[in-house]
C-alpha cells in the first residue's frame, strides 16, 4: 500500500455529527471513523440521510454539531482546499448545463488541477497526458475531444470518474456511484474501485443500495436510518435483524 | 448615403475620435472578457438590473449634489451586495426578483428626479451614452479595469470554469465559491459603472452579452470560447466607432448593431451545425 499516512491516522473521522435540513433532523449524532486502504459502504432506506451525512462530511451543507477531521486535521475555511484536494467525489446525479461549452478534456482537467490562483497554462502538458491516462483507465480515452452536452447519461458518468481518478486522492467519495451504467460497465466499475483500492491504497466511502456488492467487497459497513444503527464487517451489519430494523419488517432478504 | 471619405480620415486624426476608437475597444474588451461568464452563469440579467438601476445612483447623486462619476461606482458596487444578498435569502426566482428589484429602483429614481427641477443635463446620455465624449482619465481607469479582470479571470480560471460548471464539485474541491461569486459580482457592477458613461443605461447589457452569446454559437471549447468574445467585443466596439464616423450615426447604437449583425451572421454560419452536435 502506497499511502503514507501512519496506520493509526483516520482518513476520515465523523465525531457527533448531526445535520438539520430545514427544521427536520437528517442525521443525528453519527460517529465513525474510516481507516486508509479500506472501503465502507452506507447502507439505509430512502430518506435515511445517507447522502446528506456525506454532503456534511464533503462541506456541501452545514452541520449543527459534531466534528470531522479529514486525515487528522478539522476542516475549517483555511485548511479546506488543501485537504479536499485529495478527495474526490462522484454525485449521485449530475447534470451538465448543455449551453456551458467544455469537452471532455476541459472538464477532467479540472480534476488535475490545484484550483489555487495560477497561470492558466501552467502544467498544461502534465494535465493532458494525466487525462488521456484517467481516461483510458475508463475506457472513455475515444471521447476526449466531445462536448459534455453530446454524452449519454453513462458516458458521462465515466467521463465524471475520470475526473475524479486523474490525480492520485486518499478519499473517494461515492453517492451511489453505479446508477445508470449498465451491467458490464458496473463490473468495469467495481473491478477499477477495487483496484483503487489494493494497488494505489485509496479509500472508498460510498452509499449503496446493492447489498450484495456491498457483502462482496467493502471492508465495514454503517447501517444507518437518521442515526447509526450499526457499523461493522458485512457479516455483522448486514445481518436480519439490523436491515430489519433499518429498512423496517417487510424486507425481502435475497 | 454618400460617404463622406476625406471627412471620415480628418475625423480619425480628431483626439476625441481617437480616445473614442481605444474606449470602445477596451470597453468593449472587457464587456467580452466578463460577459463570457455572465452568460454562463445566468446572470445576464443581473448585468441588466445593475444597469437599469444606475438610474437611482444617478439621481442620488443629482439631489445630493454628487458628480454621477464619483457615485455610480460605490452606488453599484453597494447594490450588487445587497442584491446578491437578497437572492441568497429570499430563494426567489431570480428574474422575478431581480424584475422587483429594477422596477422599484427605476421608480424610485424617477420620484426623486421630480424633486429636481433643475435637472436638465444628459437624461440622453444617460440612457445612450456617448463614446465620443470619453476623457483621457477614462481611458487610464477603463485600461485598469480590463487589467484587473484579465488578472483575476486569468489567475482563477480554472476554478471559475468548475465553479460554472457545477457549485457542488467546486465545493467540494473546497473552493470558497461564495467569495468567487461576490468577487465576480464586484466585477461586473465595476464595468456596468464605468461602460454606462460610453454607452448609456439602455445599452450596457448588450456589450456583456451578445459578444458572448456570438461566441457560444461558433464554439464548444471554453477557452476558445472566451477568447472568441473577447475578440468580437473588441473589434465590434472598433467597428461600431468607425461605421458611426463614417455614416455619422449615434455610437452606442452603432456599436450594438454590428454586434447583432455579428449574432446573426453566427446563428445562420453553416459550420455551426457540426460544431454544435
Amino acid at each position: 500500500m502506497q499511502s503514507s499516512l501512519p496506520t493509526h491516522s483516520p482518513i476520515l473521522s465523523v465525531q457527533h455529527l448531526t445535520v438539520q435540513r430545514g427544521r427536520a433532523t437528517a442525521v443525528r449524532d453519527v460517529s465513525f471513523s474510516l481507516a486508509a486502504g479500506k472501503d465502507m459502504a452506507i447502507v439505509g432506506p430512502n430518506g435515511a440521510g445517507k447522502s446528506t451525512l456525506i454532503q456534511a462530511i464533503l462541506g456541501l451543507l452545514p452541520y449543527q454539531s459534531g466534528e470531522v477531521k479529514l486525515f487528522g486535521q478539522a476542516c475549517d475555511a483555511h485548511s479546506a482546499p488543501l485537504l479536499r484536494h485529495d478527495v474526490a467525489y462522484l454525485p449521485q446525479n449530475f447534470l451538465v448545463d448543455p449551453r456551458i461549452p467544455m469537452t471532455v478534456m476541459d472538464l477532467v482537467g479540472l480534476g488535475w488541477d490545484r484550483l489555487g490562483l495560477q497561470l492558466p497554462w501552467v502544467g498544461w502538458r502534465d494535465r493532458r497526458a494525466a487525462v488521456h491516462n484517467a481516461l483510458a483507465q475508463v475506457e472513455a480515452g475515444h471521447l476526449h475531444p466531445q462536448s459534455l452536452s453530446s454524452l449519454s447519461g453513462g458516458e458521462l458518468k465515466r467521463v465524471l470518474l475520470a475526473y475524479c481518478l486523474v490525480r492520485p486522492r486518499k478519499l473517494l467519495v461515492l453517492d451511489e456511484a453505479p446508477a445508470g451504467l449498465d451491467l458490464c460497465s458496473e463490473a468495469d466499475f467495481y473491478r477499477l474501485l477495487n483496484h483503487l483500492k489494493r494497488e494505489q491504497g485509496w479509500s472508498i466511502l460510498q452509499i449503496s443500495h446493492d447489498l450484495e456488492r456491498v457483502r462482496a467487497h467493502c471492508d465495514c459497513v454503517l447501517c444507518l436510518n437518521r442515526q447509526l444503527l450499526k457499523q461493522g464487517s458485512p457479516e455483522e451489519v448486514l445481518h436480519p435483524d439490523i436491515l430489519n430494523a433499518a429498512y423496517g419488517p417487510g424486507f425481502v432478504f435475497r | 448615403m454618400a460617404i463622406d471619405w476625406q471627412n471620415f480620415f480628418e475625423l480619425l486624426h480628431l483626439p476625441f475620435m481617437q480616445r473614442a476608437l481605444l474606449g470602445g475597444l477596451l470597453l468593449g474588451t472587457t464587456g467580452g472578457l466578463l460577459g463570457s461568464f455572465t452568460v454562463l452563469r445566468q446572470l445576464s440579467f443581473f448585468g441588466d438590473a445593475l444597469g437599469h438601476s444606475a438610474l437611482l445612483g444617478i439621481s442620488l447623486g443629482v439631489l445630493l449634489g454628487i458628480s454621477p462619476n464619483v457615485i455610480l461606482i460605490p452606488f453599484l458596487i453597494v447594490f450588487a451586495i445587497g442584491v446578491t444578498y437578497l437572492l441568497e435569502k429570499t430563494r426567489l426566482w431570480n428574474d422575478a426578483l431581480l424584475n422587483i428589484v429594477y422596477s422599484a429602483s427605476l421608480a424610485l429614481s424617477i420620484i426623486i428626479l421630480s424633486f429636481v427641477k433643475d435637472y436638465q443635463g444628459g437624461i440622453n446620455q444617460l440612457l445612450f451614452g456617448d463614446v465620443l465624449a470619453i476623457r483621457p482619465t477614462d481611458l487610464i481607469f477603463n485600461s485598469l479595469l480590463l487589467g484587473v479582470c484579465i488578472v483575476f479571470l486569468g489567475l482563477t480560471l480554472r476554478a471559475q470554469m468548475l465553479v460554472t460548471l457545477s457549485e457542488s464539485l467546486a465545493k467540494v474541491r473546497g473552493i470558497a465559491v461564495r467569495q468567487h461569486e461576490l468577487a465576480f459580482v464586484i466585477l461586473l457592477s465595476l464595468v456596468v459603472a464605468v461602460a454606462i458613461k460610453s454607452v448609456g443605461v439602455l445599452l450596457v447589457s448588450a456589450f456583456i452579452v451578445m459578444p458572448a452569446c456570438t461566441a457560444r454559437l461558433l464554439s464548444d471549447r471554453f477557452s476558445q470560447y472566451v477568447a472568441i468574445s473577447v475578440g468580437l467585443g473588441g473589434g465590434c466596439a472598433i467597428a461600431g466607432v468607425l461605421l458611426s464616423a463614417l455614416f455619422n450615426l449615434p455610437s452606442g447604437p452603432t456599436i450594438v448593431m454590428t454586434q447583432f449583425t455579428l449574432f446573426l451572421i453566427a446563428m445562420l454560419w453553416p459550420v455551426r451545425r457540426k460544431v454544435m452536435l
